[in-house]
């Protein structure tokens, strides 16, 4: 009986050809398109976070306990010596660099700013940041103790150029201040505003020595095999290396503004799709009613020849159904194809700058299967539930009425 | 009520609501439909007789007074319960024959059958049986529309008659049908009345069917106006 009617309430969708069509289509293109944002969303978060983790920050971070909350410099990585080892022997690290940080001051013949001193380990480093391949005029560190690296907005901002000389301020540990002299030996463009206008490289011996505190650091970046990894909260990394007085921190803990921007883009899709799947089901049910009022007759002959309520609300939400598989199949179809095209050419949005970083390559959407079946499910539910309240509707019609009423 | 009584109405009346003017289609009817009988009601246009059949079946509930199909009340019945009632003991044939478009002509004459649960072998075979006496078993594959419009009838009686049913009630099944044609499905029809006892009760103003009817029941203006046999009228 069940496949007789999926088999009637088949036939009866083709009789209006056009208006079938027109739903499918008209549904499918929302599906598509919604799925195509999603993957597209997708995208431009995973550029987010990999320009975040891969230009400078890492997926994990080590400090010692407070520096992330104070910045004060005193506060400096516990047993330093054993954590690298540690790193070392660590099978879910790929590489890992120590870094020197401190508030400082770039003075140039006439300019000072305010800025970040960073000392870099020139071995490790390229393996976890993007400075070297960022660098867009001049040279990376070849080892010079008065070799300075400086993005290229606080270049325009200190009217400095290669070889020019700055002069870097900096508190000591314990007190005093201290001041070098350095070199322009590099200029380099993140896209990253704190980056390029807020901080200035230099070796990690170099800054240990300025600030006083030889053979200690104050962080260290670590790449783990998959970005992913940077956010998973069950792995072992973060207990085996927040030790001694350290903390281990992955990414969505020390970009917050990142994992905001996530939830932003949940939210944001969970409305458009909520907007998107509320027009859908009124659409259905507009469409079906059209169908039940055209066919009041038949459902009156149904009626009239013993067919069951029941039935009758059944077979007009397996109409819904057939629709709803139209659609959806339509809708997987056009979402695909949009996204395959797009995942090959990429979508350019200029020089976008999100959360403080810049979008300004081409985003790739991204096909995650474990978040995008939810669309084609829902749709293909809804759908069908669409067809509830057109089939209660036919169902409960007089059949002496409803003859009489089209004749 | 006797075991030979199919339909007893007793004080029919119906009144509808056509655009906010309440029409009084049926205005106070008793009546009584006997096992084998091959009935036609007759009237003018609008003198209530679809009315009527549709209150006599089930299909309508009438506004005032009583209808009791095989000695049962409508009005105790549950809507499942009538369903059920017309599905096992009521063929329809319509006016304008009916028939579902979408459907072959085999898949229209199968449904009540279907609805019955009845294998499929069993309703096939008695599908193109009832086909092959109304004439059109070669048409089982086609649809509706590629037939005309005596054979879209035919289909419409073997829909009616496949359940065996033990009444079959025709509004005005020959309306739309030229004499020759209508002629051949009302002696059919009689045949079968003949030969299985099976009850027929036609709404009709076509003189072919009044000319095979064995009773007529004459109404005007939702009232009796008078009851013959077809040699009488």
């Amino acid at each position: 009986m069940f496949s007789r009617l999926l088999k009637f309430a088949w036939k009866v969708i083709w009789r209006n050809f056009r208006r079938t069509l027109i739903t499918g289509i008209a549904v499918g293109l929302g599906l598509g398109a919604i799925m195509f944002t999603e993957a597209l969303m997708q995208g431009m978060s995973t550029h987010m976070i990999q320009t975040t983790t891969e230009s400078w920050m890492g997926d994990a971070q080590i400090h010692g306990n407070g520096f992330l909350d104070t910045r004060n410099i005193n506060l400096v990585i516990k047993r330093p010596d054993s954590i690298l080892s540690l790193l070392e022997l660590d099978s879910s690290v790929s590489f890992y660099t120590p870094r020197i940080l401190s508030p400082a001051s770039a003075t140039s013949a006439t300019e000072m700013k305010p800025v970040t001193l960073i000392g870099v380990d020139m071995q490790t480093d390229p393996e976890v940041t993007m400075l070297k391949t960022a660098i867009d005029s001049g040279f990376y560190f070849s080892g010079d103790s008065t070799e300075l690296i400086i993005g290229y907005k606080l270049a325009e901002d200190l009217d400095a150029g290669l070889g020019d000389v700055i002069v870097i301020t900096a508190a000591q540990a314990g007190s005093g201040l201290s001041s070098s002299m350095f070199f322009v030996s590099g200029i380099c463009r993140f896209g990253n505003d704190n980056l390029d206008r807020y901080s200035a490289f230099i070796n990690i011996s170099a800054a240990g020595a300025m600030l006083g505190i030889q053979g200690e650091i104050h962080e260290i970046a670590v790449r783990f095999p998959q970005v992913e990894m940077g956010a998973d909260t069950s792995l072992g990394f973060w207990s085996r290396f927040s030790v001694f007085g350290n903390t281990a921190l992955g990414w969505p803990e020390l970009a917050p503004q990142i994992g905001s921007l996530l939830n932003m883009v949940n939210v944001s899709m969970a409305i458009m799709a909520a907007i998107l799947f509320g027009l859908v089901v009124f659409g259905i049910v507009n469409s079906l009613f059209m169908s039940v009022f055209e066919r009041m007759y038949e459902f009156g002959v149904m009626k009239a020849v013993g067919t069951r309520t029941g039935t009758i609300t059944v077979m007009v939400i397996l109409e819904a159904f057939w629709i709803a598989v139209i659609s959806t199949v339509t809708g997987i179809a056009i979402g695909l194809l949009i996204i395959w095209i797009t995942s090959k050419t990429g979508i350019s949005f200029g020089d976008l700058e999100v959360s403080g970083v810049m979008i300004d390559r081409p985003i790739y959407p991204e096909m995650i299967l474990s978040r995008i079946w939810i669309f084609p499910l829902f749709t293909l539910i809804l759908t069908t539930a669409a067809g509830i309240y057109p089939g209660i509707h036919a169902s409960r019609l007089n059949p002496a009425e409803a003859m009489r009423k089209s004749l | 009520m006797t075991d030979n009584d199919v339909i007893i109405a007793e004080g029919v009346v119906k009144t509808y609501d056509d655009a906010g003017v309440p029409v009084h289609a049926v205005r106070g009817i008793d009546y009584t439909l006997k096992k084998g009988e091959f009935t036609a009601i007759i009237g003018p246009s609008g003198s209530g007789k679809t009315t009527f059949l549709n209150v006599l079946a089930g299909l309508d509930t009438p506004t005032e007074g009583k209808v009791r199909l095989s000695g049962k009340l409508i009005s105790d019945m549950s809507g499942r319960e009538l369903s059920d009632f017309r599905r096992d003991h009521i063929g329809f044939i319509f006016q304008a024959y009916n028939l579902f478009p979408v459907l072959t002509v085999e898949e229209n004459v199968e449904y009540v059958m279907l609805l019955q649960g009845i294998p499929a072998a069993e309703r096939h075979d008695r599908v193109m049986s009832i086909l092959e006496k109304v004439g059109i078993a070669e048409y089982a594959p086609r649809l509706p529309m590629q037939l005309s419009g005596g054979q879209q009838q035919r289909v419409a009686v073997a829909r009616a008659m496949v359940s065996r049913p033990s009444l079959i009630m025709a509004d005005e099944p020959t309306a739309n049908l030229d004499s020759t044609t209508s002629g051949a499905l009302l002696d059919m029809m009689r045949q079968l009345n003949e030969e299985t006892g099976m009850t027929f009760l036609f709404s009709t103003h076509d003189e072919i069917v009044m000319s095979r009817a064995r009773k007529i029941v004459i109404l005007r203006d939702g009232r009796i106006d008078g009851k013959a046999s077809s040699d009488e009228y």
